[in-house]
């Protein structure tokens, strides 16, 4: 080959490179983020999913006032490193080993009061209480599930077990929740996720009703599924997988593999269809975000109407009084979905719950009695009926 | 005379022959980054700063400082001869204190007192408080704030030497040339963080500040969010490019053009088109893997988190990119120059395709972090660019050691600069350049076509 040609191959094998790059990253450039990428996407088709429908929801907030203080809370978490840092090591309530804030352990906690579990919880609290990192900022997250099946029989389900166990046993006697646990009348408890204002209120479920049966979803850690034994457990214990479980019908959980602050992972919220209406979420904080929640029943869940009809609890937007324009988004999107009764609390914050306001979005008023702080959103010992 | 830069005039050597001192390296790089994530990042650590917005803070602005030392005052007030004869590990430490201190007074002295007590409330925590913000959060806004900011420095500061070659002031001598440069890129800074970031800043506060700044920001609709993370991913995507084109890709193709403000303006330009493009195309990439994004979702489904993660992604290639380029030299140099890149290209993108799997599959394990793509307190980025941080230190201050050396002057081997020159644009390269395009085109669709399958390929989690 001659000198010439060679130079001439060259510089055509020069130039298809440099091409190549050109138009790979100009088509990038142009087609990636127009419309004609549609085309690409996968096509997400509703499954349609059936669970069956009942004649109603009836929820009780037995308590959303999962801290008292924020600032005291937030105090703790800015101390002990951050969100990130693992729930077990704050030496918050009822884990307090007495070494101060993010020196604990789950099982230095655990050893000062196992003894005491689940029957002797008064006694349990103020040795908690000694030991503990503000233990007097602390409440929990419950609420009673009531639904009527479209015989007319009624279940309930109970939805997390708070914090404290002072404060739990106290809101579980106002609300009458000691004696249905303690006569049967309450079916499971359903823990939406191993989070410290959930889940670390067990031993005064377990007070009442040893026996019953718990479900949690897939991805609990060890401490939080030795707490359940700790905490006196005897009965059937249920983990939910990722995506969908039946509780019963017009009634199901859905699993989400959803990464939490405090090292906490997955949660599982509840869907329930009401005949004539529509579909019903509710969750205990919903960390996987509602509209993740609602877009998910959209794509896998069949429900009266095709109407998306009403939320109930905390939504995981501002929990902290704190904000992020993300959350404008959720704000901003929420009204497409058409919802007929927001029924929001505990994490939704204070700020998103007036901003929904503001956006004209159905949200239902609370008394902002027993140590609620606001009427903007439902509070302690107030009820919302869907159907 | 333009005087070469420090880091362009000086000739490394081996320690070791072998791929010892790549060995030896990667271990100290590596061990170097473990104990101080655990000591001023980790969670479960000594300083925990990794809460997470302070942390990021932090690593983005030391990034900042080191790339004033390294490109743009060329090591100024230290002398060559110090640079030359002083022990690396010394160099080290004396360069990443002088880095430290230099962000503490950038810090508290441009951001949290001047702009913070005299200009804008958000970036002073203390004031912020006063307002009513818990100190956390005021802490993390601000530190929000702040470290924007380091996102678009640490773009702008390596690319007005890279791209613009210092011009205007590239003849000059230090330190008239680096205050000129810095001053000018920190005042093309502020005009881009006002345009980019500060409305995002002023819907964090309720009520929207609507008469400090546009709300809702102009960018909602086309980014179909109203979060800044938009704003972080073609930004984010021009800090690495930056880097791509000043190591694997040698600064071609802009390198071909011979006219000097011609290059200058294409090559400036042309890194922020790529960048745009690579910023689409991995947001693209994703709806591909898991649909379409949902506006009001959290984690890995909302825009504002694939914005991100477009940065996120961009990061991981940067890696083994600046990798091949510091311990490496390039990795592929056999064939001609445009093949040599091609190559690079493939193969660090490869390798950033294995990184970000092994991150998100592992990091949970050794980082403190939480495990799952997308999670407010999950920023690849932060422990990224704390490696990317380490490497410079390693790379940049200490001369390579313990691997390698600076060469005495009898075994100084050339040192090949960057040369502009358009002698082969002929008919044949046109020819090339045609068939190239159609040939990309061809290419783009067969990636976008394959990356669902990879997707599917490698699940990470279940």
């Amino acid at each position: 080959m001659s000198i010439e040609n060679e130079n001439t191959r060259r510089d055509f094998l020069k130039g298809a490179v440099t091409g190549l790059g050109f138009g790979t990253l100009a088509t990038m450039g142009v087609f990636s983020y127009s419309s004609m990428r549609s085309f690409f996407l996968p096509q997400a088709d509703r499954k349609m999913a059936s669970f069956g429908a009942c004649k109603s929801v009836k929820i009780t907030n037995i308590s959303e006032t999962s801290w008292f203080d924020n600032a005291t809370l937030m105090g703790d978490m800015k101390g002990a490193g951050g969100l990130l840092v693992d729930q077990y090591l704050y030496n918050w309530p009822p884990f307090g080993d007495g070494s101060g804030l993010a020196k604990g352990s789950y099982d230095k906690g655990m050893a000062k009061i196992k003894h005491l579990l689940p029957h002797k919880l008064e006694e349990a609290w103020e040795v908690v209480k000694t030991n503990s990192v503000h233990p007097e900022n602390a409440g929990g997250f419950a609420a009673l599930i009531e639904i009527e099946r479209l015989d007319g029989v009624k279940k309930k389900y109970l939805l997390d077990s708070g914090w404290s166990y002072e404060w739990m046993d106290k809101a579980f006697k106002r609300e009458g929740i000691d004696k249905m646990l303690a006569n049967g009348e309450i079916e499971a408890l359903i823990l939406s996720h191993e989070h410290f204002d959930h889940f670390w209120g067990l031993p005064v479920t377990m007070k009442y009703a040893p026996n019953i049966k718990i479900i949690i979803p897939d991805g609990f850690y060890k401490e939080g599924l030795q707490y359940i034994k700790d905490s006196g457990h005897k009965g059937e214990l249920v983990v939910f997988k990722k995506g969908k479980n039946d509780i019963e019908p017009g009634l199901c959980a859905y699993t989400f593999d959803v990464p939490i602050i405090c090292r906490v992972f997955g949660e599982q919220s509840i869907f329930a269809n009401v005949e004539g209406k529509g579909l019903v979420s509710i969750s205990g904080c919903c960390h996987q975000g509602i509209i993740q929640f609602i877009a998910t029943a959209k794509n896998e869940l069949k429900y009266d109407n095709d109407q998306m009809y009403g939320i109930y609890g905390g939504l995981h937007i501002s929990p902290f009084d704190d904000w992020d324009p993300k959350y404008d988004d959720l704000v901003i999107s929420l009204g497409k979905w058409d919802f007929k009764t927001i029924g929001c609390n505990h994490c939704t914050g204070l700020l998103t719950a007036e901003k929904f306001v503001r956006a004209g979005y159905p949200v239902v008023k609370g008394t902002a009695q027993h140590r609620s702080k606001s009427h903007s959103y439902l509070g302690n010992g107030d009820t919302i009926t869907f159907g | 005379m333009e005087t070469p830069l420090y880091l362009e005039e000086r000739s490394l050597v081996k320690r070791f022959s072998g791929p010892l001192p790549i060995l030896l390296n990667t271990i100290f790089v590596l061990a170097l980054f473990y104990v101080t994530w655990w000591i001023f990042q980790d969670p479960r650590g000594i300083m925990r700063m990794y809460t997470p917005y302070v942390g990021y803070m932090w690593c983005r602005w030391l990034l900042v400082i080191m790339i004033w030392i390294a490109y743009i005052f060329d090591f100024w007030p230290f002398s060559r001869s110090w640079l030359r004869n002083t022990h690396p590990v010394l160099k080290g430490i004396v360069l990443t204190t002088l880095t430290v201190l230099l962000f503490a007074i950038v810090l508290k002295g441009f951001f949290e007192t001047i702009l913070g007590d005299y200009a804008i409330a958000y970036f002073s925590p203390e004031r912020l408080q006063k307002e009513g913000v818990v100190e956390f959060w005021a802490l993390e806004y601000s530190a929000q704030a702040i470290l924007m900011f380091a996102a678009i420095a640490s773009w702008l500061s390596p690319a007005w030497v890279v791209a613009m070659e210092g011009a205007p002031w590239d003849k000059l001598p230090q330190p008239v040339k680096g205050f000129s440069i810095l001053m000018f890129t920190f005042f093309i800074s502020v005009i881009v963080y006002f345009v980019a970031f500060h409305s995002h800043m002023a819907i964090l506060f309720d009520p929207w500040q609507k008469f400090a700044a546009i709300t809702p920001p102009w960018w909602e609709n086309f980014a179909d969010t109203v979060h800044g993370n938009f704003n972080i991913a073609w930004i984010m995507c021009c800090t690495v490019v930056v880097w791509l084109h000043e190591t694997i890709w040698e600064r071609y193709p802009f390198s071909m053009i011979e006219n000097p403000w011609l290059r200058r303006t294409a090559s400036f330009f042309g890194i922020i088109a790529i960048a745009v493009a690579l910023s689409f195309f991995l947001y693209f990439a994703q709806e591909l893997v898991w649909g379409e994004a949902i506006r009001g979702t959290k984690r890995d489904a909302a825009p504002d988190w694939r914005w991100l993660h477009v940065g996120e992604m961009a990061i991981f290639w940067l890696l083994p990119a600046l990798y091949m380029h510091f311990y490496m030299k390039n990795g592929i140099n056999r064939f001609s120059q445009t093949t040599n890149i091609l190559l690079r290209t493939i193969a660090s993108v490869l390798a950033a395709v294995v990184i970000y799997y092994v991150y998100y599959k592992t990091s949970h394990f050794f980082l403190g972090t939480q495990k799952g793509f997308s999670h407010p307190q999950q920023f690849p980025m932060i422990p990224l660019i704390w490696l990317i941080n380490v490497m410079l230190i390693n790379y940049w201050f200490m001369d390579g050691w313990p691997g390698w050396r600076l060469a005495q002057a009898s075994e100084k081997a050339p040192v090949t600069h960057v040369s502009y020159s358009s002698a082969t644009l002929s008919p044949s390269f046109y020819k090339g350049v045609i068939g190239g395009t159609l040939g990309g085109v061809v290419v783009y669709f067969v990636i976008i076509y394959m990356i669902p399958m990879m997707g599917s390929m490698l699940i990470i989690f279940k």
